[in-house]
């Protein structure tokens, strides 16, 4: 198989669950060697499509090939190149890491099992509690052993389904510092679903936007933000007559409002490149008296809102 | 043969739960115990059964049917267990045979069933008439007893998907089975309708198996009860894969 083969490539793919239409057409493709975030609300069909692409759920319509395989007529081929770290729990409370990495070695029929697990053990800093049952381990070595479990068998292909949703802030320091070496590794794709903004915008090379079942953009997330135009700098001057012509004069100025008030006027000046222009752009504002200046760099969530003309669940970010 | 390998894989995993499982062990040793202990004794001057066998000692062997099989049917509630873990669901990404998830469960269940065997005809064999008289009728109606069983409890944990449902089902499933099959009383004294269902009652065959290997008495052809075991056994359990494959298909 070439190295042009794509990681993951979906045509219109759709899944209803009864008269919920869970996906409705969604495209994507994915490089190989790549770290992918999938990145959409509550509900969009995240879950769905990594059913799918894991050979869990049948699709109704459309295709979907890993590593150029379809996932429905050559399953079990592609269920030895995936890992998949779930959402929800799927550990056993009753059996110990080592035990669970065991199985699943066998499962695979990994050669050197004892020793791969050992190593997957103390990769994900599990080495010491490896042989107490799972039941007794907080959340967040849980969720390590998951990630272990899922790249025991060295897959091609990794999926993530909103890997650190309910951990605390170091649990998911630590989950994170575990993805972003493996993806800089390179040897495995990487496909993340998040709702958190942070973590497609901290870890993924490459993301899609997915709303309603659908991919509503894509991209390299800083790619995805610059096309919204650039960063945003305010100030707030004492006298409003002539700084705006001023302002849009300076280099890499792409627009420029003015909201004058009594004492007073705010400019929003967007930017390309703020943080290397705000020096110069405050030089320029200087003869207008500037009493403050702020700076705004657009975040996924302002791509989101400008893609899908909605804001992002706020009730399921808060959760 | 990746199924075989499979199913051995999975059966370490549910020998190790088994082991582990204390009141599982304990439930199912001191039910029967006292059972027979308070029930059999009570009863034992009062009927006199046609095989000519102690009342005690055929209640005993009707306990033994009892116990295995209700412990194979939490083969299915384990399915259950596996699901809402979650454990079944990064079981089946990986290429697992679906056989080889059913058939790891019965493996397990099977020995978890002899070895409960063996403790409770220790145990009662002290203040019962419970002997080996045929060890290979023993096997037979062990293994034939639990593989119906487990695949009745697989195919029921498919299709149902709260543990409450599976409760209520199962008892529907299984009582009028031990009600109808002669753990409490003999089938042939039985008035002719319900002897009749007693006969078109799987379990009867079984019960009488258990009853000739443990107290070398039985009412039924031993090659008609042998025969109808085994081939309900592999009847049940090759369903009870189709079943379950069927259900873990999205």
């Amino acid at each position: 198989m070439s190295s042009d083969t794509a990681a993951i490539e979906v045509r219109g793919l759709v899944k209803r669950f009864g008269r919920v239409e869970a996906l409705r057409g969604l495209d994507l493709r994915v490089p190989q060697g790549v770290c992918f975030g999938m990145l959409g609300p509550n509900g969009a069909g995240k879950t769905t499509s990594v059913g799918i692409l894991t050979t869990l759920l049948r699709p109704d319509a459309g295709e979907a090939r890993l590593l150029g395989r379809d996932v429905v007529a050559d399953r079990s081929r592609v269920r030895r190149d995936v890992g998949v770290v779930f959402q929800e729990s799927t550990l056993d409370p009753e059996l110990t890491p080592r035990e669970h990495l065991d199985l699943y070695g066998r499962l695979y029929r990994l050669p050197e099992r004892r020793r791969r697990v050992d190593a997957m053990l103390d990769l994900v800093g599990l080495g010491d509690r490896a042989d107490e049952c799972v039941r007794g381990l907080s959340g967040g070595l849980k969720r390590r052993l998951e990630i272990a479990r899922g790249l025991l068998h060295a897959p091609r292909v990794l999926f993530l389904d909103e890997p650190t949703l309910g951990l605390d802030v170091a649990a998911r320091a630590a989950v994170w510092r575990h993805l972003r070496a493996l993806r800089d590794a390179g040897d495995t794709t990487l496909f993340l679903t998040t709702h958190s903004m942070e973590e497609a915008d901290s870890l993924c090379e490459e993301i899609a936007i997915i709303d309603g079942g659908r991919r509503v953009a894509g991209g390299a997330p800083e790619a995805l933000k610059a096309a919204l135009g650039g960063d945003v700098v305010r100030l707030w001057l004492e006298r409003a007559e002539g700084a705006g012509e001023r302002l849009r004069q300076a280099e890499g100025v792409r627009a420029v409002a003015v909201d004058a008030g009594e004492g007073g006027c705010e400019l929003r000046v967007t930017v390309a490149d703020g943080p290397r222009r705000l020096v110069q752009l405050i030089e320029a504002a200087r003869p207008f008296g500037v009493r403050e200046v702020a700076m705004q760099r657009p975040t996924l969530e302002h791509v989101f809102l400008h893609h899908t003309g909605h804001a992002f669940e706020p009730e399921a970010e808060a959760r | 043969m990746s199924w075989l390998a499979d199913a051995a894989v999975l059966f370490r995993r549910e020998a190790l739960r088994y082991r582990r499982d204390r009141a599982y062990w304990i439930g199912q040793i001191v039910f029967p115990l006292a059972v027979v202990g308070i029930i059999g004794f009570g009863l034992n001057d009062v009927i006199t059964l046609p095989t000519g066998a102690e009342y005690v000692g055929h209640l005993a062997t009707g306990m033994l049917v009892l116990v295995v099989g209700s412990g194979a049917v939490g083969g299915g509630f384990s399915l259950i267990e596996d699901r809402e873990t979650g454990f079944l669901r990064a079981l089946l990404v990986a290429p697992v045979s679906r056989a080889g998830i059913v058939l790891g469960k019965l493996a397990a269940r099977l020995l978890a069933s002899l070895v409960l065997v063996a403790v409770l005809v220790l145990l009662l064999s002290l203040f019962t008439p419970l002997r080996v008289e045929s060890l290979g009728a023993v096997l037979v109606s062990v293994t034939g007893v639990t593989a119906v069983f487990v695949a009745l409890g697989v195919s029921l944990a498919s299709r149902l998907r709260r543990l409450e449902s599976f409760r209520l089902f199962a008892a529907l499933v299984t009582v009028p089975l031990y009600l109808f099959s002669g753990i409490l009383y003999p089938v042939s004294t039985l008035p002719a309708p319900m002897r009749a269902l007693a006969y078109a009652n799987p379990l009867s065959y079984g019960v009488d198996l258990f009853r000739y290997g443990f107290l070398g008495v039985h009412e039924l052809p031993l090659a008609v009860s042998s025969a109808a075991l085994c081939g309900l056994s592999v009847l049940a359990t090759g369903l009870a894969v189709v079943v379950f494959d069927r259900s873990a298909r999205g």
